[in-house]
């Protein structure tokens, strides 16, 4: 389970591109989160260029 | 509105106007979608473009596509020496990527390619097992279903279609380099395209200087995707803004300097896809993978790419044959000619992120600007036995590069 802080995305949509997933997908202008896709991998945090996603472990 | 065409291209960068420019041309009735309401918007991007691909597809850059010429490059090692080199002739443009890729389209409407924006693909259709159309959704409207025998994905980094047709699409942290910036202003620059190279600046990356006209710059920073944010889970890692930030803060001209734009990306430096083409299916550009290892630059090889796909599409549309066994013309290709120059820049690469500072340091202290070029090119001989001669023990991470 991840938490996108929305207001600093800046739509890259660079964690889309790298979740295994596709638990993320760029959709107008907000990045929209699929949880039932997440594996909890937390791909989209590391590479987030403006850091606004973070890994909320065991709360699937 | 229309639901049967030859081709729906997904993706109205450069890799999909440029395809539906040559198929429309050759008479296939194409389709682009692209899920931005506007072409080109946002841009994330560096904007850079050497003039190589434009010239030999024929095409005149508007003026409204270009923000400034470039006339060489400052490459600059970690402990600030730097190698220039110059060209009289413009050898580059930095984009207005904006404008650029809304040209593209434009180009590809005027050979007859229709253009959708705001137009997303969901899934592909099937029939018996067979791909044979898409369903999109236009904003805010009811699911519609369109048929082609040729899906192109040309989706960009998140290549969601082309994931659902079989390809393996997903990027790995070790293969991407996180991005971010800044358009920034007032820049006094002389057209050079600047790049800094050092594992404290830009961690298996580096930081670049774009000039644009008006006295603007895209200043941005690129550092190696496994290296990134790692910090969060307790591993020491790297923020690419924080270090921008830093990096900012510490040049003379730029710490005073405005921004007027805040932008960043992930882009691929890795391997190509294995296979680019199926049944009814075909990616190209960035959704393939298709990106400069080095730079991660992507247009010049999507608009390149475009040619040999759409040119394959073409005899694909004449025998009404868009089977694998057609389409892989374009593929054979392709790792026949872009394939080879790019597993030399991916060979680079590595072996570039095995050097420390010290080594960089070195490096760029032995060789010349005609060195660069000929490292540039793929010829490494010359310039590693000139490093090797006044530091041997590199052969064990240069070695790669000649084949010890």
């Amino acid at each position: 389970m991840i938490t996108i802080r929305h207001e600093g995305c800046i739509l890259c949509a660079g964690c889309a591109s790298v979740c295994p997933t596709g638990a993320l997908e760029l959709v107008g202008n907000r990045i929209v989160y699929y949880p039932e896709k997440c594996v909890d991998c937390g791909a989209c945090v590391k590479v987030c260029p403006a850091n606004v996603i973070t890994l909320k472990k065991g709360k699937k | 509105m229309k639901t049967n065409y030859d081709a729906i291209v997904i993706g109205g960068g450069p890799a999909g106007s440029t395809f539906a420019r040559i198929a429309a041309a050759g008479g296939m009735e194409v389709l682009v979608i692209d899920k931005r309401k506007e072409i080109g918007v946002p841009v994330r991007c560096g904007e850079g473009l050497g003039a190589r691909e434009v010239i030999a597809q024929g095409l005149e850059l508007p003026k409204r596509c270009i923000s400034t010429e470039i006339y060489g490059a400052k490459v600059v090692a970690p402990n600030g020496k730097s190698i220039i080199w110059k060209d009289k002739t413009t050898t580059g443009w930095v984009l207005e990527r904006k404008m650029f890729d809304k040209w593209l389209c434009e180009l590809a409407i005027d050979k007859g390619a229709e253009v959708r924006t705001y137009t997303r693909a969901t899934e592909l259709i099937k029939k018996d097992g067979k791909i044979v159309g898409l369903k999109v959704v236009q904003w805010g409207e009811k699911e519609q279903e369109i048929y082609a025998p040729l899906i192109v994905s040309a989706e960009g980094m998140e290549a969601r279609i082309a994931k659902a047709a079989g390809f393996d699409t997903t990027h790995r942290l070790y293969d991407v380099d996180t991005c971010y910036q800044y358009e920034m202003k007032p820049y006094e620059h002389e057209n050079l395209i600047e790049l800094y190279f050092g594992n404290k600046i830009a961690p298996r990356g580096y930081v670049w200087i774009f000039p644009k006209a008006d006295k603007r710059a895209n200043v941005g920073i690129g550092i190696g995707g496994n290296l990134t944010n790692s910090d969060k889970n307790g591993i020491p890692g790297a923020n690419p803004k924080v270090l921008m930030d830093e990096f900012i803060a510490n040049h003379p001209t730029l710490k005073d300097a405005s921004t007027l734009v805040d932008f960043g990306g992930v882009i691929s430096v890795g391997a190509p896809l294995n296979e680019f083409v199926k049944d009814n299916f075909m990616v190209i550009g960035t959704a393939a993978k298709q990106v400069d290892p080095i730079h991660g630059g992507g247009i010049a090889l999507a608009m390149e790419t475009a040619v040999m796909a759409a040119d394959a599409a073409l005899k694909a549309h004449k025998k009404k044959d868009f089977s694998k066994a057609t389409l892989l013309e374009y593929e054979t290709k392709w790792k026949q000619t872009l394939g080879k120059k790019m597993e030399k820049r991916l060979m680079l690469r590595k072996v570039m992120e095995k050097l420390n500072d010290d080594d960089l340091n070195y490096i760029f202290g032995a060789i010349t600007q005609k060195d660069l070029n000929e490292v540039m090119e793929g010829k490494f001989a010359g310039p590693v036995a000139k490093v090797l001669a006044g530091r041997p023990e590199l052969l064990k991470i240069l070695g790669v590069l000649i084949g010890k």
